[in-house]
Protein backbone atom coordinates (compact mmCIF):
# COMPACT_ATOMS: atom_id res chain seq x y z
CA UNK A 1 0.00 0.00 0.00
CA UNK A 2 2.77 1.98 0.99
CA UNK A 3 4.62 1.44 -2.29
CA UNK A 4 1.68 2.36 -4.18
CA UNK A 5 1.31 5.76 -2.39
CA UNK A 6 4.73 6.37 -2.93
CA UNK A 7 4.72 5.80 -7.02
CA UNK A 8 1.41 8.23 -7.29
CA UNK A 9 3.64 10.79 -5.10
CA UNK A 10 6.56 10.26 -7.20
CA UNK A 11 4.08 10.52 -10.76
CA UNK A 12 2.34 13.78 -9.51
CA UNK A 13 5.93 15.26 -8.88
CA UNK A 14 7.24 14.16 -12.88
CA UNK A 15 4.02 15.64 -13.76
CA UNK A 16 4.73 19.01 -11.81
CA UNK A 17 8.47 18.70 -13.01
CA UNK A 18 7.13 18.48 -17.04
CA UNK A 19 4.78 21.15 -16.44
CA UNK A 20 7.51 23.33 -15.02
CA UNK A 21 9.83 23.02 -17.68
CA UNK A 22 7.22 23.46 -20.40
CA UNK A 23 5.13 26.00 -19.55
CA UNK A 24 7.29 28.28 -17.10
CA UNK A 25 9.33 29.98 -20.39
CA UNK A 26 6.05 30.68 -22.09
CA UNK A 27 3.40 31.87 -19.12
CA UNK A 28 6.96 34.06 -17.48
CA UNK A 29 6.62 35.72 -20.81
CA UNK A 30 2.89 36.41 -21.31
CA UNK A 31 2.69 37.33 -17.78
CA UNK A 32 5.48 39.51 -17.79
CA UNK A 33 4.01 41.59 -21.17
CA UNK A 34 1.34 42.05 -18.63
CA UNK A 35 3.20 43.49 -15.53
CA UNK A 36 4.64 47.38 -14.68
CA UNK A 37 8.42 47.20 -15.09
CA UNK A 38 9.59 46.62 -11.72
CA UNK A 39 7.86 43.90 -11.27
CA UNK A 40 8.88 42.27 -14.31
CA UNK A 41 12.29 41.65 -12.44
CA UNK A 42 10.72 40.93 -9.18
CA UNK A 43 12.22 37.58 -8.27
CA UNK A 44 10.54 35.23 -7.17
CA UNK A 45 7.87 36.31 -9.82
CA UNK A 46 5.51 38.07 -8.44
CA UNK A 47 2.02 36.43 -9.65
CA UNK A 48 -0.27 38.77 -8.22
CA UNK A 49 -0.21 41.66 -9.87
CA UNK A 50 -2.36 44.30 -11.50
CA UNK A 51 -2.32 43.71 -15.07
CA UNK A 52 -1.35 46.92 -17.32
CA UNK A 53 -1.53 47.40 -21.52
CA UNK A 54 0.92 49.69 -21.33
CA UNK A 55 4.25 47.99 -22.90
CA UNK A 56 0.71 46.93 -25.68
CA UNK A 57 0.59 50.67 -26.47
CA UNK A 58 4.37 51.05 -26.71
CA UNK A 59 4.57 48.48 -28.98
CA UNK A 60 2.00 50.08 -31.34
CA UNK A 61 3.31 52.95 -31.05
CA UNK A 62 7.28 52.32 -31.40
CA UNK A 63 6.43 49.09 -33.65
CA UNK A 64 4.44 49.89 -36.26
CA UNK A 65 6.70 47.71 -38.49
CA UNK A 66 5.77 44.78 -35.86
CA UNK A 67 1.87 45.07 -37.39
CA UNK A 68 2.74 44.66 -40.60
CA UNK A 69 5.18 41.57 -40.22
CA UNK A 70 2.05 40.57 -38.53
CA UNK A 71 0.08 41.05 -41.87
CA UNK A 72 2.43 39.52 -43.55
CA UNK A 73 2.99 36.49 -41.97
CA UNK A 74 -0.83 35.96 -42.50
CA UNK A 75 -0.55 36.18 -46.32
CA UNK A 76 2.63 34.09 -46.47
CA UNK A 77 0.86 30.85 -43.83
CA UNK A 78 -2.19 31.43 -45.65
CA UNK A 79 -0.58 31.31 -48.94
CA UNK A 80 2.04 28.40 -48.22
CA UNK A 81 -0.68 25.96 -46.70
CA UNK A 82 -3.33 26.49 -49.58
CA UNK A 83 -0.01 25.67 -52.08
CA UNK A 84 1.41 22.61 -49.66
CA UNK A 85 -2.39 21.20 -49.81
CA UNK A 86 -2.64 21.87 -53.26
CA UNK A 87 -0.02 20.03 -54.42
CA UNK A 88 0.10 17.33 -51.79
CA UNK A 89 -3.13 16.23 -52.21
CA UNK A 90 -3.14 14.68 -55.28
CA UNK A 91 0.41 13.64 -54.90
CA UNK A 92 -0.87 11.54 -52.09
CA UNK A 93 -3.69 10.21 -53.93
CA UNK A 94 -1.76 8.93 -56.72
CA UNK A 95 1.09 7.42 -54.04
CA UNK A 96 -1.50 5.40 -52.51
CA UNK A 97 -3.52 4.34 -55.87
CA UNK A 98 -0.74 3.66 -58.56
CA UNK A 99 1.51 1.19 -58.23
CA UNK A 100 3.87 1.49 -61.21
CA UNK A 101 7.49 1.38 -60.10
CA UNK A 102 7.89 4.94 -61.81
CA UNK A 103 5.31 6.66 -60.08
CA UNK A 104 6.70 4.95 -56.36
CA UNK A 105 10.22 6.11 -57.01
CA UNK A 106 9.17 9.60 -57.06
CA UNK A 107 7.32 9.43 -53.90
CA UNK A 108 10.83 8.10 -52.82
CA UNK A 109 12.42 11.13 -54.37
CA UNK A 110 10.75 13.57 -52.61
CA UNK A 111 11.54 12.15 -49.29
CA UNK A 112 15.49 11.76 -50.30
CA UNK A 113 16.06 15.47 -51.91
CA UNK A 114 14.25 16.39 -48.34
CA UNK A 115 18.13 15.41 -46.52
CA UNK A 116 19.27 18.77 -48.22
CA UNK A 117 19.50 21.73 -45.41
CA UNK A 118 17.16 24.44 -46.24
CA UNK A 119 19.78 26.90 -45.20
CA UNK A 120 22.16 24.64 -48.60
CA UNK A 121 19.44 25.68 -50.93
CA UNK A 122 19.13 29.93 -50.03
CA UNK A 123 22.74 29.88 -51.50
CA UNK A 124 21.72 28.75 -55.06
CA UNK A 125 18.37 30.86 -54.60
CA UNK A 126 19.66 33.96 -53.64
CA UNK A 127 21.12 35.39 -57.04
CA UNK A 128 18.37 33.03 -59.14
CA UNK A 129 15.56 34.92 -56.64
CA UNK A 130 16.85 38.39 -57.73
CA UNK A 131 17.25 37.69 -60.90
CA UNK A 132 13.54 36.91 -60.96
CA UNK A 133 12.34 39.79 -58.91
CA UNK A 134 10.76 37.35 -56.46
CA UNK A 135 13.17 38.55 -53.42
CA UNK A 136 11.11 40.13 -50.56
CA UNK A 137 7.95 38.87 -51.95
CA UNK A 138 4.96 37.03 -50.12
CA UNK A 139 4.73 34.76 -52.89
CA UNK A 140 8.84 33.37 -52.76
CA UNK A 141 8.19 33.03 -49.09
CA UNK A 142 4.83 31.51 -49.62
CA UNK A 143 6.11 28.97 -52.07
CA UNK A 144 9.40 28.27 -50.33
CA UNK A 145 7.52 27.05 -47.09
CA UNK A 146 4.93 25.14 -49.02
CA UNK A 147 7.67 23.11 -50.90
CA UNK A 148 9.81 22.20 -47.12
CA UNK A 149 6.22 20.59 -46.16
CA UNK A 150 5.26 19.14 -49.82
CA UNK A 151 7.45 15.85 -48.87
CA UNK A 152 6.11 15.44 -45.71
CA UNK A 153 2.78 16.59 -47.00
CA UNK A 154 2.15 13.42 -49.56
CA UNK A 155 3.14 11.09 -47.54
CA UNK A 156 1.04 11.81 -44.55
CA UNK A 157 -2.03 12.19 -47.58
CA UNK A 158 -0.76 8.52 -48.67
CA UNK A 159 -1.13 6.77 -45.29
CA UNK A 160 -4.71 8.85 -44.97
CA UNK A 161 -5.56 8.60 -48.31
CA UNK A 162 -4.36 4.19 -47.89
CA UNK A 163 -7.25 3.77 -45.35
CA UNK A 164 -10.49 5.47 -47.80
CA UNK A 165 -11.12 1.82 -49.85
CA UNK A 166 -10.75 1.36 -52.94
CA UNK A 167 -14.23 0.18 -53.85
CA UNK A 168 -15.19 3.38 -53.56
CA UNK A 169 -13.10 4.43 -56.37
CA UNK A 170 -14.35 1.63 -58.22
CA UNK A 171 -18.27 2.44 -57.53
CA UNK A 172 -17.01 6.52 -59.15
CA UNK A 173 -15.20 4.85 -62.04
CA UNK A 174 -18.46 2.71 -63.08
CA UNK A 175 -20.60 5.91 -62.64
CA UNK A 176 -17.80 7.44 -65.53
CA UNK A 177 -16.01 9.88 -63.20
CA UNK A 178 -12.72 10.54 -64.28
CA UNK A 179 -9.95 10.19 -61.38
CA UNK A 180 -9.57 13.87 -60.59
CA UNK A 181 -13.06 13.86 -60.10
CA UNK A 182 -13.13 11.04 -57.99
CA UNK A 183 -10.37 12.81 -55.94
CA UNK A 184 -12.30 16.21 -56.09
CA UNK A 185 -15.56 14.62 -54.92
CA UNK A 186 -15.16 11.72 -53.21
CA UNK A 187 -12.26 10.90 -51.69
CA UNK A 188 -10.39 14.02 -50.87
CA UNK A 189 -13.41 15.20 -48.44
CA UNK A 190 -12.43 11.71 -46.92
CA UNK A 191 -9.03 12.09 -46.36
CA UNK A 192 -9.80 15.98 -44.63
CA UNK A 193 -8.03 14.53 -41.42
CA UNK A 194 -5.07 14.21 -43.23
CA UNK A 195 -5.65 17.40 -45.13
CA UNK A 196 -6.25 19.19 -41.27
CA UNK A 197 -3.11 17.41 -40.13
CA UNK A 198 -0.67 18.67 -43.42
CA UNK A 199 -2.02 22.05 -42.90
CA UNK A 200 -1.03 21.90 -38.58
CA UNK A 201 2.81 21.48 -40.00
CA UNK A 202 2.87 24.17 -42.88
CA UNK A 203 1.10 26.48 -40.68
CA UNK A 204 3.59 26.08 -37.56
CA UNK A 205 6.60 26.64 -39.94
CA UNK A 206 5.36 29.12 -42.11
CA UNK A 207 4.14 31.41 -39.07
CA UNK A 208 7.05 30.45 -37.08
CA UNK A 209 10.12 30.60 -39.64
CA UNK A 210 13.02 32.92 -39.14
CA UNK A 211 15.52 31.72 -41.51
CA UNK A 212 13.61 32.36 -45.23
CA UNK A 213 12.51 35.21 -43.55
CA UNK A 214 16.14 36.53 -42.30
CA UNK A 215 17.51 35.22 -46.27
CA UNK A 216 14.80 36.39 -48.40
CA UNK A 217 12.67 39.35 -47.31
CA UNK A 218 13.40 42.49 -46.12
CA UNK A 219 10.87 45.35 -46.06
CA UNK A 220 7.86 44.54 -48.09
CA UNK A 221 7.09 40.71 -47.21
CA UNK A 222 9.27 41.12 -43.74
CA UNK A 223 7.19 38.65 -41.35
CA UNK A 224 6.74 39.14 -37.76
CA UNK A 225 9.34 36.92 -36.39
CA UNK A 226 12.23 38.84 -38.33
CA UNK A 227 10.87 42.27 -36.63
CA UNK A 228 10.86 40.27 -33.44
CA UNK A 229 14.57 39.50 -33.96
CA UNK A 230 15.73 43.07 -34.74
CA UNK A 231 14.05 43.63 -31.49
CA UNK A 232 15.91 41.39 -29.65
CA UNK A 233 18.89 42.36 -31.87
CA UNK A 234 18.85 45.90 -30.14
CA UNK A 235 21.26 44.65 -27.86
CA UNK A 236 21.94 47.76 -25.74
CA UNK A 237 18.75 48.89 -25.03
CA UNK A 238 16.22 46.19 -24.71
CA UNK A 239 13.15 46.71 -23.77
CA UNK A 240 11.98 44.01 -22.00
CA UNK A 241 8.03 44.68 -21.29
CA UNK A 242 7.31 45.72 -25.27
CA UNK A 243 9.67 42.82 -26.43
CA UNK A 244 7.61 40.52 -24.14
CA UNK A 245 4.06 42.17 -25.60
CA UNK A 246 5.19 41.08 -29.43
CA UNK A 247 6.74 37.77 -28.32
CA UNK A 248 3.11 37.13 -26.63
CA UNK A 249 1.27 38.65 -29.96
CA UNK A 250 3.42 36.63 -32.24
CA UNK A 251 2.78 33.66 -30.13
CA UNK A 252 -0.59 33.85 -28.74
CA UNK A 253 -2.38 32.67 -31.96
CA UNK A 254 -0.42 29.76 -32.35
CA UNK A 255 -0.08 28.49 -29.42
CA UNK A 256 -4.08 28.48 -29.57
CA UNK A 257 -4.09 26.74 -33.12
CA UNK A 258 -1.81 23.87 -32.13
CA UNK A 259 -3.54 23.35 -29.09
CA UNK A 260 -7.08 23.49 -30.53
CA UNK A 261 -5.31 21.06 -33.60
CA UNK A 262 -3.48 18.84 -31.26
CA UNK A 263 -5.45 15.81 -32.24
CA UNK A 264 -4.81 16.57 -35.90
CA UNK A 265 -1.47 16.83 -35.17
CA UNK A 266 -0.45 13.82 -33.34
CA UNK A 267 -2.44 11.76 -36.15
CA UNK A 268 -0.24 13.48 -38.92
CA UNK A 269 3.15 12.45 -37.06
CA UNK A 270 2.39 9.28 -36.22
CA UNK A 271 1.19 8.73 -40.10
CA UNK A 272 4.29 10.81 -41.10
CA UNK A 273 6.40 8.80 -38.95
CA UNK A 274 5.81 5.48 -39.28
CA UNK A 275 5.74 5.33 -42.90
CA UNK A 276 7.91 8.03 -44.36
CA UNK B 1 -4.41 3.97 -71.02
CA UNK B 2 -3.35 7.18 -72.30
CA UNK B 3 -5.05 9.53 -70.44
CA UNK B 4 -4.29 6.83 -67.46
CA UNK B 5 -0.95 8.02 -67.84
CA UNK B 6 -1.25 11.31 -68.20
CA UNK B 7 -3.57 11.84 -64.98
CA UNK B 8 -0.91 10.12 -63.36
CA UNK B 9 1.56 12.68 -64.65
CA UNK B 10 -0.91 15.61 -63.75
CA UNK B 11 -1.52 14.39 -60.19
CA UNK B 12 2.42 14.01 -59.15
CA UNK B 13 3.35 17.02 -61.51
CA UNK B 14 3.06 20.32 -58.72
CA UNK B 15 4.84 18.28 -56.22
CA UNK B 16 7.53 17.34 -57.95
CA UNK B 17 7.69 20.96 -59.65
CA UNK B 18 8.04 22.78 -56.71
CA UNK B 19 10.62 19.98 -55.52
CA UNK B 20 12.23 20.65 -58.61
CA UNK B 21 12.36 24.04 -59.05
CA UNK B 22 13.39 25.08 -55.07
CA UNK B 23 15.04 22.18 -54.05
CA UNK B 24 16.65 19.30 -56.43
CA UNK B 25 17.18 22.50 -58.95
CA UNK B 26 19.43 24.72 -57.12
CA UNK B 27 20.65 21.78 -55.49
CA UNK B 28 22.42 20.41 -58.78
CA UNK B 29 23.54 24.52 -59.39
CA UNK B 30 25.03 23.99 -55.94
CA UNK B 31 27.14 21.45 -57.18
CA UNK B 32 28.10 23.64 -60.23
CA UNK B 33 29.20 26.82 -57.46
CA UNK B 34 30.78 24.73 -55.70
CA UNK B 35 33.80 24.19 -58.22
CA UNK B 36 33.89 27.74 -59.73
CA UNK B 37 35.17 30.84 -57.74
CA UNK B 38 32.64 33.60 -57.78
CA UNK B 39 31.27 36.29 -55.33
CA UNK B 40 27.93 37.63 -56.15
CA UNK B 41 27.62 39.34 -59.35
CA UNK B 42 31.44 38.42 -61.24
CA UNK B 43 31.71 36.34 -63.80
CA UNK B 44 32.38 32.42 -62.46
CA UNK B 45 36.29 30.68 -62.61
CA UNK B 46 36.53 26.59 -62.56
CA UNK B 47 38.72 26.01 -59.87
CA UNK B 48 38.19 22.09 -59.40
CA UNK B 49 38.25 21.17 -55.95
CA UNK B 50 40.09 23.73 -54.52
CA UNK B 51 36.99 25.48 -52.76
CA UNK B 52 36.49 22.16 -50.88
CA UNK B 53 40.50 22.76 -49.74
CA UNK B 54 39.93 25.80 -48.69
CA UNK B 55 36.61 25.06 -46.31
CA UNK B 56 38.66 22.10 -45.36
CA UNK B 57 41.89 23.56 -44.58
CA UNK B 58 40.01 26.66 -42.59
CA UNK B 59 40.32 26.10 -38.89
CA UNK B 60 37.21 27.60 -38.58
CA UNK B 61 35.22 25.17 -40.45
CA UNK B 62 36.32 22.43 -38.09
CA UNK B 63 35.13 24.70 -35.06
CA UNK B 64 31.77 25.05 -36.29
CA UNK B 65 31.70 21.18 -37.06
CA UNK B 66 32.90 20.02 -33.72
CA UNK B 67 30.47 22.55 -31.94
CA UNK B 68 27.88 20.90 -34.31
CA UNK B 69 28.42 17.43 -33.78
CA UNK B 70 28.97 17.95 -30.25
CA UNK B 71 25.54 20.07 -29.67
CA UNK B 72 23.57 17.61 -31.96
CA UNK B 73 24.62 14.14 -30.24
CA UNK B 74 23.76 15.76 -26.67
CA UNK B 75 20.28 17.11 -27.85
CA UNK B 76 19.39 14.36 -30.15
CA UNK B 77 20.17 11.53 -27.35
CA UNK B 78 19.03 13.64 -24.31
CA UNK B 79 15.56 14.27 -26.40
CA UNK B 80 15.22 10.75 -26.88
CA UNK B 81 15.54 9.97 -23.09
CA UNK B 82 13.37 12.46 -21.82
CA UNK B 83 10.78 11.65 -24.57
CA UNK B 84 11.11 8.02 -23.74
CA UNK B 85 10.89 8.51 -20.22
CA UNK B 86 7.69 10.93 -20.53
CA UNK B 87 6.07 8.31 -22.99
CA UNK B 88 6.31 5.61 -20.76
CA UNK B 89 4.85 8.02 -17.78
CA UNK B 90 2.12 8.73 -19.97
CA UNK B 91 1.21 5.07 -20.94
CA UNK B 92 1.30 3.91 -17.19
CA UNK B 93 -1.49 6.54 -16.71
CA UNK B 94 -1.07 10.74 -15.58
CA UNK B 95 -3.30 12.95 -14.04
CA UNK B 96 -5.26 14.90 -16.25
CA UNK B 97 -3.94 13.28 -19.55
CA UNK B 98 -5.49 15.41 -21.94
CA UNK B 99 -4.29 18.77 -20.16
CA UNK B 100 -0.85 17.05 -19.71
CA UNK B 101 -0.52 15.95 -23.44
CA UNK B 102 -1.51 19.76 -24.31
CA UNK B 103 1.17 21.27 -21.48
CA UNK B 104 3.77 18.78 -23.44
CA UNK B 105 2.95 20.00 -27.08
CA UNK B 106 2.72 23.93 -25.72
CA UNK B 107 6.40 24.40 -26.58
CA UNK B 108 5.71 23.05 -30.40
CA UNK B 109 4.08 26.54 -31.53
CA UNK B 110 6.76 28.69 -29.99
CA UNK B 111 9.35 29.80 -32.82
CA UNK B 112 12.42 30.39 -32.47
CA UNK B 113 12.84 33.54 -32.19
CA UNK B 114 10.05 34.17 -29.00
CA UNK B 115 12.18 31.06 -27.64
CA UNK B 116 15.13 32.84 -27.55
CA UNK B 117 13.71 35.79 -26.23
CA UNK B 118 12.62 33.65 -23.33
CA UNK B 119 15.56 31.27 -22.53
CA UNK B 120 17.43 34.65 -23.09
CA UNK B 121 15.56 36.70 -20.62
CA UNK B 122 16.12 33.78 -17.76
CA UNK B 123 19.44 33.46 -18.04
CA UNK B 124 20.06 37.12 -18.51
CA UNK B 125 22.99 37.36 -15.99
CA UNK B 126 21.30 40.69 -14.10
CA UNK B 127 17.88 40.25 -14.32
CA UNK B 128 17.20 36.79 -15.32
CA UNK B 129 15.12 34.57 -12.75
CA UNK B 130 17.14 31.12 -14.00
CA UNK B 131 20.19 33.41 -13.40
CA UNK B 132 18.83 34.27 -9.55
CA UNK B 133 17.66 30.56 -8.99
CA UNK B 134 21.52 29.55 -9.80
CA UNK B 135 23.16 32.50 -7.73
CA UNK B 136 20.43 31.23 -4.39
CA UNK B 137 21.75 27.74 -4.73
CA UNK B 138 25.76 29.06 -5.49
CA UNK B 139 26.25 27.80 -8.49
CA UNK B 140 27.97 29.52 -11.35
CA UNK B 141 25.82 31.22 -14.01
CA UNK B 142 25.26 30.77 -16.90
CA UNK B 143 27.48 33.70 -18.94
CA UNK B 144 26.36 32.89 -22.21
CA UNK B 145 27.62 35.55 -24.50
CA UNK B 146 31.43 35.47 -22.49
CA UNK B 147 31.96 32.18 -21.97
CA UNK B 148 31.59 30.15 -25.54
CA UNK B 149 31.04 26.44 -23.69
CA UNK B 150 27.85 28.71 -21.73
CA UNK B 151 26.37 29.66 -24.83
CA UNK B 152 26.48 26.17 -25.95
CA UNK B 153 24.68 25.12 -23.23
CA UNK B 154 22.07 27.45 -23.82
CA UNK B 155 21.86 26.57 -27.11
CA UNK B 156 21.38 22.87 -26.54
CA UNK B 157 18.67 23.50 -23.92
CA UNK B 158 16.81 25.79 -26.01
CA UNK B 159 17.10 23.23 -28.58
CA UNK B 160 15.62 20.45 -26.17
CA UNK B 161 12.89 22.71 -25.20
CA UNK B 162 11.94 23.40 -28.49
CA UNK B 163 11.66 19.55 -30.32
CA UNK B 164 11.05 17.94 -27.40
CA UNK B 165 7.83 17.74 -28.05
CA UNK B 166 8.06 16.18 -31.74
CA UNK B 167 10.10 13.32 -30.42
CA UNK B 168 8.10 12.33 -27.70
CA UNK B 169 5.06 12.93 -29.69
CA UNK B 170 6.58 9.98 -32.00
CA UNK B 171 7.66 8.01 -29.13
CA UNK B 172 4.54 8.10 -26.97
CA UNK B 173 2.34 6.89 -30.55
CA UNK B 174 4.48 3.85 -30.52
CA UNK B 175 4.20 2.78 -26.80
CA UNK B 176 0.45 3.29 -27.31
CA UNK B 177 0.23 0.96 -30.57
CA UNK B 178 2.28 -2.17 -28.07
CA UNK B 179 -0.28 -4.96 -27.56
CA UNK B 180 -1.46 -4.74 -24.05
CA UNK B 181 -1.73 -8.82 -23.81
CA UNK B 182 1.84 -8.83 -24.30
CA UNK B 183 2.16 -7.33 -20.66
CA UNK B 184 -0.94 -8.82 -19.35
CA UNK B 185 1.03 -12.53 -19.78
CA UNK B 186 4.29 -10.86 -18.61
CA UNK B 187 2.83 -9.46 -15.43
CA UNK B 188 0.96 -13.15 -15.40
CA UNK B 189 4.69 -14.66 -15.30
CA UNK B 190 5.70 -12.70 -12.76
CA UNK B 191 7.55 -10.17 -14.56
CA UNK B 192 9.02 -6.66 -12.59
CA UNK B 193 7.94 -3.63 -14.14
CA UNK B 194 11.85 -3.53 -14.99
CA UNK B 195 11.55 -6.80 -16.79
CA UNK B 196 8.54 -5.75 -18.67
CA UNK B 197 10.24 -2.43 -19.77
CA UNK B 198 13.51 -4.25 -20.52
CA UNK B 199 12.06 -7.35 -22.62
CA UNK B 200 8.89 -5.79 -24.10
CA UNK B 201 8.63 -2.12 -23.98
CA UNK B 202 12.25 -1.23 -25.34
CA UNK B 203 12.86 -3.92 -28.02
CA UNK B 204 9.21 -3.44 -29.43
CA UNK B 205 10.04 0.43 -29.42
CA UNK B 206 13.62 0.17 -31.08
CA UNK B 207 12.22 1.04 -34.05
CA UNK B 208 9.99 4.35 -33.22
CA UNK B 209 13.69 5.29 -31.41
CA UNK B 210 15.05 4.90 -34.31
CA UNK B 211 13.18 6.83 -35.93
CA UNK B 212 13.04 9.85 -34.18
CA UNK B 213 16.77 9.63 -33.74
CA UNK B 214 16.96 9.64 -37.68
CA UNK B 215 14.81 12.58 -38.03
CA UNK B 216 16.36 14.36 -35.26
CA UNK B 217 19.81 13.95 -36.51
CA UNK B 218 19.15 15.18 -39.61
CA UNK B 219 17.30 18.05 -38.57
CA UNK B 220 19.23 19.21 -35.63
CA UNK B 221 22.37 18.92 -37.85
CA UNK B 222 21.17 22.32 -39.81
CA UNK B 223 20.90 23.86 -36.53
CA UNK B 224 21.01 27.74 -37.35
CA UNK B 225 18.56 30.42 -35.40
CA UNK B 226 18.98 29.73 -32.35
CA UNK B 227 22.61 30.13 -32.46
CA UNK B 228 22.49 33.22 -34.77
CA UNK B 229 19.68 34.92 -32.20
CA UNK B 230 21.70 34.05 -29.57
CA UNK B 231 25.74 34.51 -30.25
CA UNK B 232 25.58 34.94 -33.99
CA UNK B 233 28.90 32.24 -33.30
CA UNK B 234 30.96 34.58 -31.10
CA UNK B 235 32.67 35.48 -29.20
CA UNK B 236 35.40 35.03 -31.60
CA UNK B 237 33.65 32.59 -33.84
CA UNK B 238 33.77 30.49 -30.96
CA UNK B 239 30.51 29.22 -30.83
CA UNK B 240 29.81 29.15 -34.48
CA UNK B 241 28.04 25.63 -36.19
CA UNK B 242 28.20 24.48 -39.59
CA UNK B 243 25.14 26.31 -40.56
CA UNK B 244 26.37 29.60 -39.26
CA UNK B 245 29.73 29.58 -41.05
CA UNK B 246 28.02 28.39 -43.95
CA UNK B 247 25.85 31.68 -44.15
CA UNK B 248 28.89 33.78 -42.67
CA UNK B 249 30.63 32.62 -45.93
CA UNK B 250 28.28 33.54 -48.44
CA UNK B 251 26.27 36.47 -47.19
CA UNK B 252 29.33 38.09 -44.97
CA UNK B 253 32.62 36.99 -46.98
CA UNK B 254 31.08 36.38 -50.19
CA UNK B 255 32.90 33.05 -51.20
CA UNK B 256 29.90 32.04 -52.87
CA UNK B 257 32.52 29.18 -53.90
CA UNK B 258 33.05 27.76 -50.47
CA UNK B 259 29.47 28.48 -49.18
CA UNK B 260 28.65 26.32 -52.17
CA UNK B 261 31.21 23.32 -50.82
CA UNK B 262 30.26 23.98 -47.07
CA UNK B 263 26.87 23.20 -47.90
CA UNK B 264 27.75 19.67 -49.88
CA UNK B 265 29.99 18.92 -46.61
CA UNK B 266 26.85 19.67 -44.49
CA UNK B 267 24.70 17.13 -46.63
CA UNK B 268 27.39 14.64 -45.85
CA UNK B 269 28.33 15.57 -42.21
CA UNK B 270 24.32 14.96 -41.37
CA UNK B 271 24.69 11.45 -43.47
CA UNK B 272 27.57 10.30 -41.56
CA UNK B 273 26.56 11.25 -38.00
CA UNK B 274 22.87 9.46 -38.95
CA UNK B 275 24.32 6.53 -40.73
CA UNK B 276 24.91 3.94 -37.49
CA UNK B 277 21.05 4.52 -36.84
CA UNK B 278 20.15 4.17 -40.63
CA UNK B 279 22.00 1.04 -40.63
CA UNK B 280 20.58 -0.30 -37.17
CA UNK B 281 16.99 0.83 -38.85
CA UNK B 282 17.67 -1.13 -42.22
CA UNK B 283 18.56 -4.44 -39.93
CA UNK B 284 15.53 -4.06 -37.79
CA UNK B 285 13.17 -3.84 -40.86
CA UNK B 286 14.75 -6.38 -42.01
CA UNK B 287 14.11 -8.63 -38.89
CA UNK B 288 10.42 -7.68 -39.42
CA UNK B 289 10.29 -8.71 -42.83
Amino acid sequence: MRRRQFATVGKLAACALIALWSLAPIVLIVTSSLKPENEIFAVPPTLGFSPTLKHYAALWERWPDFFAALGNSLIVTVGATLIALAASIPAGYAYSRFQQRWVQASAFWLIVVRLIPPIVVTLPLFPLVNALGLADTHLLLAVLYATFFVSLGAVVMRSFFDQVPRELDEAAAVDGAGRWMTLIRIIAPLGAQGALAVAVFVIVFAWNDFLFAFIFSATRAKTAPLVLSEMVGNFDGVDWGVLFAAATVQLAPILVFVLAAQKHLVAGLSAGATKG
Amino acid sequence: MREALATRLGMIAPAQALIAAVIAGPALYLVWLSFHTSSYGAAAVFVGLENYARVLGDAYFWRALANTAVIVLVVVHLELLLGLAMALLFASGVPLRRVMLAVVIAPYAVSEVAAVVMWRFMTDPDVGHVSALLRAVGLPMLEWSVVPAHGMVLVALLSVWLHLPFTFLILYAARLALPTELYEAARIDGATGWQAFRRITLPLLIPALLVAALFRLIFAFRLFSEVWLLTQGGPARSTEVVAVYLYLEAFRYNAFGAAAATGWLMVVGSLVLAAPYLWRLKRAARDAA
